[in-house]
């Protein structure tokens, strides 16, 4: 009897301190209604107190460039706080320079809505929508990269710049039990406006490729926004050198086609990286643009090909193929897409032939 | 061996889902304190530290950055790849590391092995002596790596 007397007692102290503490942070945690300015007073929202600035925007379709989808770990979702938000986390410490620290910059995801709140963010970020897409292809461009075709359902049309990116936004599956966000490029023109294309290369873990290749099927519905990036040419040169390697390409295929669409009259030379013949892909595409274009050379480079690839083209380093074309960046502007160690190395590689840094254009994600 | 809240919510961390698709402990059944444990008496017999286990992958990983994807020969007997794709992962530990998402792929040509594994790898080996749960693709034992490494 005494101990189920004991047993009932502590049952009742723990089911009273649970209420408690249900009520206290109902009433403690609860910030009613609170306003975000944006870019001084051009546009006021009132959102729900308590949820991260990121996900209220997006609830209020202002959509901040991410590519975790509010998880801290892309460093993309920064914004300019003037006031009203909390001491930094750390969590965003890793992703900010002490000059973005000093101008009150933060990562939107970590923000939390507990008072009013002025910020400040760049006009295009107004053009960024959110889609319904439906698959209409999958193909297989080399043993991990696969081509997604969408066609945009809603809305229908999509206006983006060559060399911009996408985020696609994944269901639950398998053990994943929550949505992920991701960032891919488009690699079809601009002017074919009711589709894209998306090209993604299989990482090994990756929770929205693993996705993409093994769960995606034709037909399927997909939520994206866009179009997002400053990874798009500009137009004060008329001599490019494109560098990409894997799934980079996507991009830069876009651009090249656009230049291309466009009429423009420019220099264009586009080196691949790749390690043997089975990783190139779109290689008719570039050879029949090539032989329509003459100011337009395409140079695939394989690093190690094989006995059987039968390989007659460049060998070696990407890096080291463009220094034989390319002896001078004077004038010229460069656009890479690839790992961050492939940029990393074209970046070196072009600054040693007088590119100009700021000339030199990539997506830092 | 029961382990306190805080392991319990890195072991949450390591699942299917939250940071990689696969999660970090593979079909181990083991709770994160025994893997932990095990490992570091393993490590212990072996008579060398976590530090150095990691310190060795480092070695390697940073000779591989040179020839980004492009295998490379390391002191005649290893072949090493490095390959890296957009992004970051963060630890599951909650340290507030993020490390890019690179891979090493690692051959010792003597031994005809292959073993691989990420810049986090290194990190939580060298920071938290956790080499992933069993049947994790990035998980090597430490005897595997003290053979496989030359240590």
């Amino acid at each position: 009897m005494e101990v189920l007397i004991t047993v009932l007692s502590v049952t009742a102290i723990a089911t009273l301190l649970a209420t408690l503490i249900v009520i206290a942070d109902k009433f403690l945690n609860n910030y009613g209604k609170c306003t975000i300015d944006i870019n001084e007073g051009n546009k006021k929202l009132e959102v729900e107190g308590g949820q991260s600035l990121l996900s209220s925007l997006a609830a209020n379709k202002i959509f901040i460039p991410s590519a975790c989808g509010g998880k801290a770990t892309c460093g993309l979702c920064k914004v300019k706080v003037i006031e009203g938000a909390g001491p930094l986390l750390p969590t965003e410490e890793p992703y900010l320079s002490d000059q973005e620290r000093n101008d009150g910059v933060r990562l939107s995801c970590q923000v939390k809505i507990k008072k009013n709140i002025n910020i400040q963010i760049p006009e295009e970020y107004f053009n960024i929508k959110q889609f319904s897409a439906s698959v209409v292809s999958i193909t297989d461009m080399t043993h991990d990269i696969k081509e997604f075709r969408f066609k945009m359902d809603d809305p229908d049309t999509i206006d983006f710049k060559a060399g911009q990116y996408m985020q696609i936004e994944t269901k639950p599956y398998a053990k994943i039990k929550e949505k992920a966000i991701r960032a891919y490029s488009i690699s079809s023109l601009p002017s074919d406006n009711g589709f894209i294309d998306l090209i993604v290369r299989k990482v090994p873990g990756g929770i929205c490729t693993t996705y993409m290749h093994d769960y995606l099927k034709v037909g399927d519905q997909v939520s994206m926004t866009g179009p997002q990036g400053e990874f798009y040419r500009r137009d004060d040169s008329d001599s490019y050198v494109f560098m990409a390697g894997g799934s980079g390409l996507a991009p830069i295929k876009s651009i090249i086609m656009d230049i291309i669409e466009k009429g423009l009259d420019r220099e264009m030379f586009f080196f691949f990286g790749a390690v043997t013949k089975s990783d190139l892909y779109y290689v008719d595409i570039f050879k029949e643009l090539e032989k329509k274009y003459p100011k337009f050379k395409y140079i695939p480079a394989l690093s190690k090909p094989l006995p059987e690839d039968h390989w007659e083209g460049e060998t070696g380093l990407v890096t080291d193929v463009m220094l034989k074309y390319v002896k001078s960046g004077e004038g010229k502007h460069a656009y890479l897409c690839g790992s961050p160690g492939m940029i990393g190395a074209c970046i070196k590689a072009l600054t040693g032939v007088n590119f100009q840094v700021e000339k030199i254009y990539y997506d830092k994600f | 061996m029961k382990q306190n809240p805080k392991l319990q919510t890195i072991q949450e961390n390591m699942a299917p889902g939250a940071y990689t698709a696969h999660g970090f402990l593979g079909d181990d059944t083991r709770n994160l304190l025994d893997i932990l444990k095990q490992d570091q008496f393993d490590i212990n017999k072996l008579g060398t530290t976590h530090e150095e286990v990691a310190r060795r992958m480092r070695y390697f990983t940073e000779i591989g950055i040179t020839s980004p994807d492009v295998p490379i020969v390391v002191d005649d007997i290893y072949e090493v790849t490095v390959d890296d794709h957009r992004g970051y992962i963060p630890c599951p530990f909650a340290d507030n590391v993020k490390e890019i998402k690179r891979n090493t792929k690692l051959t010792n040509l003597t031994l005809g092995k292959t073993i691989y594994w990420s810049d986090l790898t290194i990190h939580m080996i060298e920071k938290h002596g956790f080499y992933e749960g069993k049947g994790s693709f990035f998980r090597n034992d430490p005897d595997t790596l003290y053979m496989l490494l030359g240590l």
